[in-house]
């Protein structure tokens, strides 16, 4: 992600600099409650994940289906690429805790041990402060990480030439809900052939009497 | 419409080529030099920087769809180990090919403090005795196989994984 500008260095400067002023005047001159065709809601915060451990649901009628409990956790600025972190959170999307914990331990990237806490933490909140009763029973069910905000440094090349080095940090999130992991349905030759008949019978002249 | 008119001679020069719509000019009397002058004019500014005839370059920018398929493929994603399994003697888990890492951690603690111990005996270094060591724990006594043996005491209760 680090990004190499190997045109001449000083029209460069001059429009990043460019760049920071055109920014800094738009901010003076709107307030944000003006400025509603930007975001509609009048504050800058996008902690949302955290925001969704917070939501109390009614009480639920006693023919509805239990619901099962959930707990949201993640952790920012990590010093790591949110590419590189993409593989562990595709790796442990649908296991058992348990399971994605072994998984992680194992694994020497170094953004595993740092999931690794994320998730042991999630795992104690979910059991102390989330009505969770077995800390087995949890199984994660969403796990991403996107791109926090990166430091910019200069990388020196040669013949007096620089590019804008990006010192990169990312975000990581989890959700761990309740209950065994869901495991995708087999289907069987005999449920598959069955299927084709019912399409081929289904099919019907359209525009005829 | 009549066809054109061919001339009665069709005498060149130089020998003619057989293909017919060849792009590149006829040969010429003295070919050398003028080869050379050709090149000299179409390779423009002969240096590094500006030489586009021999530089590989992308011709257009790899659209995000493509880089995905790239980097998400089953070979670049982290593959999911099966040889896990939890340790006998202490719970934690382990790989099967490997050692236990608490137990491991666990019995290099305990050499580490048996080392300090003889490195506080010999009080130097090169000072190693030629004779066999044995660990002795709280309330043992040496044994008649540990007659010529150098004793280093440890003060605390013998561990359980220690056996003697």
């Amino acid at each position: 992600m680090a990004a190499a500008g190997t045109g001449s260095g000083f029209v460069f400067v001059r429009n990043v600099c460019g760049l920071f002023r055109d920014s800094s005047r738009l901010a003076v001159l709107a307030r944000p409650q003006q400025l509603s065709w930007f975001h509609s809601s009048s504050s800058l915060s996008t902690k949302n994940w955290e925001k969704k451990n917070l939501k109390v649901f009614p009480p639920q009628l006693p023919e509805e289906a239990r619901r099962p409990a959930e707990v949201h956790h993640c952790r920012r600025q990590i010093k790591y690429s949110k590419d590189k972190m993409w593989y562990l959170a595709k790796m442990i999307r649908g296991m058992s805790i348990d399971e994605a914990v072994a998984q992680l331990e194992f694994n020497d990237k170094k953004g595993a041990k740092i999931m690794k806490e994320v998730l042991l933490e999630a795992q104690e909140m979910a059991v102390k402060t989330h009505n969770v009763e077995y800390k087995s029973n949890l199984h994660v069910a969403e796990s991403f990480s996107s791109k926090g905000k990166y430091l910019k440094r200069i990388r020196y090349h040669g013949r007096g030439m620089f590019g804008i080095m990006d010192k990169v940090y990312c975000h990581y999130f989890v959700k761990l809900v309740e209950g065994p992991p869901p495991r995708p349905e087999q289907k069987t030759g005999l449920d598959q052939a069955r299927e084709y008949v019912q399409k081929l019978k289904d099919r019907t002249v359209i525009h005829s009497l | 419409m009549s066809p054109p008119a061919m001339p009665t001679k069709e005498k060149t020069t130089a020998p003619a080529l057989a293909v017919n719509g060849l792009s590149l000019p006829p040969p010429q009397l003295h070919p050398k030099i003028q080869l050379e002058e050709e090149q000299e004019n179409q390779e423009h500014p002969s240096g590094l920087l500006d030489s586009i005839m021999w530089m590989a370059a992308p011709k257009k920018r790899r659209t995000i769809e493509i880089n995905r398929t790239r980097r998400r493929a089953e070979s670049k994603l982290i593959k999911v180990k099966n040889n896990i399994e939890p340790c006998l003697e202490c719970g934690h888990l382990k790989q099967k090919h490997v050692l236990c890492g608490f137990c491991y951690a666990k019995v290099s603690r305990e050499t580490g403090l048996i080392r300090q111990q003889i490195n506080a005996m010999e009080g130097g270094p090169l000072r190693t005795p030629t004779v066999e060591t044995v660990v002795l724990y709280e309330g043992e006594t040496p044994s008649t196989q540990d007659k010529d043996k150098r004793i280093v005491e440890r003060p605390r209760k013998r561990p359980a994984w220690f056996s003697y």
